[in-house]
């Protein structure tokens, strides 16, 4: 596996605000890369210096093998599928598939009989002499794509691509934009917020904060090894629970309250303040004795699911059978010790 | 006395139901619709007609008071054109609407694209550009009279200083340039307008699309030609026939700068129109040559209504 995009301390400033802190990625040829993180984070500002549209302050930027940081965008080869689609909206269907074959001297047959073949990979085949205002949000999203694919790019750049779609369509596209990359063997970089898409999409997850990358892996190791407790709250859904407490004075359990101790599955150090880390789908309703307790303040359920919040808003519990409970029971609860995560309550690291 | 009893109450309530409607029902929107009908109809409909009537009339001095003259036909048509000057005339206005558009279009859509640039300042500057058209035709005239003197004028000194002429061209006395010396100073007067427009015209294209067609490939004379262009039709297509009734309507400059001389040479047609009705009190071709230039107005009003219609965005 080659690098087809490699980062080296990229840094990016808009005059005060520095958006990217000295960021550093590879990018593996034929792999769909997600950057993830809350509004704000530098994401798209990333994915923009890479398609050129920025200008990064310092750093290298090599896609392919070659330097790109003063090249212009129309020199890179890349696609982009933006958020608005950015459509032309005086060009047919046709003439936005063909815009960038046109452009580069490709004869009139050639891109009739090219935009023809990808129309039809993208399910545009009927569509081809409509306008984008005549368009569906999901028929756009299809043109955007196919105006990507038509020139075989090194890479394509997502941002955001999903946003303007209702919840049903999304969840389509999702598992067509993936399949397409699978099949054309591309090389993807998916900007998004929604940490499920990036969960369901990709094969390396990065997920960014205040222009840092604070965690880049396997979505699942993402999910199991969280290194710190921003990636930790922000990868699953609903979001991790997070328990102030103590180590126990033996170390295997982390004192939450009264009585109150979540076990552990190590030796930790004893009378050290931490933040526990539960995930609401790992907790389950005690049988027997239960380790800690809390006060039902709303119940939700879904039918495939129950969520449970505690009265004071700091738990909540997910479980995929029908429970009875009601507001202001007393809940017992167990957690299989091996999936407790302690951070430290300052710096939010994981210990 | 029965009668007036019992009309009285029904007659208050039509008149109650009237005053309530005007309140708060449709007929406070007639009322507003209405007042404009009536100004429009009484300031511009009217005299309208009256100049296209009188085209059709003859004038003099017996019947000038009088709304219902002797016919005349296309008589007063066949003798505008009969006039010794009448082509000269159409030379100048065309010389005058074609390059005045022309400068006020080119030029103004340069500085347009210059301030969509986003430097600092940029709308501050363009801003200023503005003062140029609040100016009134007058006073403008007068300053690029100064400007354009012969002896005395700036420009001639600085075409000098820069070695382009050799002695002092005389502009406005000069056959050869008095018309374009007003051209000269309606582009000024018309590039603020023009560039506003086009402005307006350009901020309306969203940024993502020369994003996209920078990364489809596109310099950016490419861009230019493929998105800035089609997508500003509707703009252009409004600022030309605004630019063409705004130059078939410039009447200032003339009197400020050249009054239409040296022998007709810059004398354009509402100029002429004007000097016909108010100077040489021949009514009848004033308002034929008016008439004329209606008609032409009209096809760029007609131009302009259908260009706004044909909306690509979205």
């Amino acid at each position: 596996m080659t690098a087809q995009i490699e980062l080296k301390n990229i840094d990016k400033h808009y005059g005060a605000f520095h958006a990217l802190k000295k960021v550093s990625l590879s990018i593996e040829k034929g792999s769909f890369v997600a950057l993830v993180g809350p509004s704000g984070c530098g994401k798209s500002t990333l994915l923009r210096s890479i398609a050129g549209l920025e200008t990064i302050t310092s750093g290298d930027l090599h896609i392919a093998g070659k330097e790109m940081t003063g090249v212009p965008p129309r020199h890179r080869d890349i696609a982009m599928v933006f958020q608005s689609y950015a459509l032309y909206p005086h060009m047919t269907v046709e003439e936005n598939l063909t815009y960038s074959l046109r452009l580069h001297g490709v004869g009139k047959a050639e891109a009739k009989a090219k935009a023809a073949e990808v129309a039809a990979t993208t399910g545009l085949s009927a569509l081809l002499s409509r306008y984008p205002r005549q368009l569906s949000g999901g028929q756009r999203q299809r043109v955007a794509m196919g105006r990507a694919i038509i020139r075989n790019p090194k890479a394509f750049l997502f941002d955001e691509p999903l946003s303007n779609l209702d919840a049903a369509l999304r969840v389509q596209m999702r598992k067509e934009i993936r399949a397409l990359h699978d099949r054309l063997g591309a090389t993807s970089v998916y900007v998004t917020h929604d940490q499920i898409e990036a969960m369901t999409m990709a094969d390396w997850v990065v997920v960014m904060r205040d222009g840092v990358i604070e965690q880049q892996g396997r979505p699942l190791d993402l999910y199991d090894q969280p290194v710190n407790r921003f990636v930790a709250g922000f990868i699953g859904s609903p979001a991790m629970n997070f328990v102030d407490g103590v180590i126990s004075e033996d170390g295997r359990g982390v004192v939450v309250g009264a009585g109150d101790r979540i076990p552990l599955a190590r030796q930790a150090e004893p009378n050290r303040k931490v933040v526990a880390g539960v995930r609401p789908e790992n907790l389950r309703v005690a049988e027997g004795a239960a380790s800690f307790h809390f006060e039902v303040g709303n119940v939700e359920s879904t039918g495939s699911a129950t969520y449970l919040t505690s009265k004071d808003g700091a738990l909540q519990l997910v479980q995929t059978e029908r429970l009875g409970f009601s507001v202001g029971d007393r809940v017992g609860l167990d957690i299989d010790p091996a999936l407790v995560h302690l951070f430290d309550p300052q710096t939010g690291a994981r210990i | 006395m029965g009668v007036i009893m019992e009309t009285g109450p029904a007659v208050g309530g039509l008149m109650r139901r009237f005053l309530a409607s005007l309140r708060d029902g449709v007929g406070f929107d007639i009322l507003l619709v209405g007042a404009a009908m009536v100004f429009l109809i009484a300031m511009a409909g009217l005299p309208l007609i009256y100049n296209v009537l009188m085209s059709f009339q003859q004038v003099d001095m017996f019947t000038l008071g009088s709304l219902i003259r002797p016919w005349a036909g296309f008589q007063n048509y066949i003798d505008v054109v009969r006039e010794p000057a009448f082509w000269l005339v159409a030379k100048n206005t065309f010389i005058f609407v074609f390059f005045s558009m022309g400068g006020q279009f080119v030029i103004g859509f340069a500085l347009a694209l210059f301030f969509a640039q986003n430097f600092p300042g940029a709308s501050t500057i363009r801003g200023l550009f503005l003062v140029s058209w609040v100016m009134p035709g007058l006073v403008v005239g007068a300053i690029w009279s100064w400007i354009l003197a012969g002896d005395f004028g700036v420009l001639n000194t600085i075409l000098k200083g820069l070695g382009i002429i050799q002695s002092n061209v005389f502009w406005k006395s000069d056959p050869a340039f008095s018309i374009w010396a007003v051209v000269i100073a309606n582009i000024w007067l018309g590039l603020a307008f023009n560039m506003l427009l086009l402005s307006v015209g350009l901020a309306a294209i969203p940024r993502d699309l020369y994003e996209a067609a920078e990364l489809d490939g596109a310099n950016a004379l490419q861009r230019f030609w493929t998105i800035t262009l089609p997508m500003m039709r509707s703009t252009i297509g409004a600022v030309l026939s605004l630019g063409l009734i705004g130059t078939l309507q410039q009447f200032d400059l003339f009197p400020a700068i050249t009054e239409g001389g040296p022998a007709n040479t810059s004398t354009v047609a509402q100029y002429w129109s004007w000097q016909m009705s108010f100077q040489l009190y021949d009514f009848a071709k004033g308002a034929t040559i008016s008439v004329m230039m209606l008609v032409l107005v009209l096809i760029a009003s007609i131009i302009y209504v259908r260009s706004t219609r044909h909306e690509v965005r979205g």
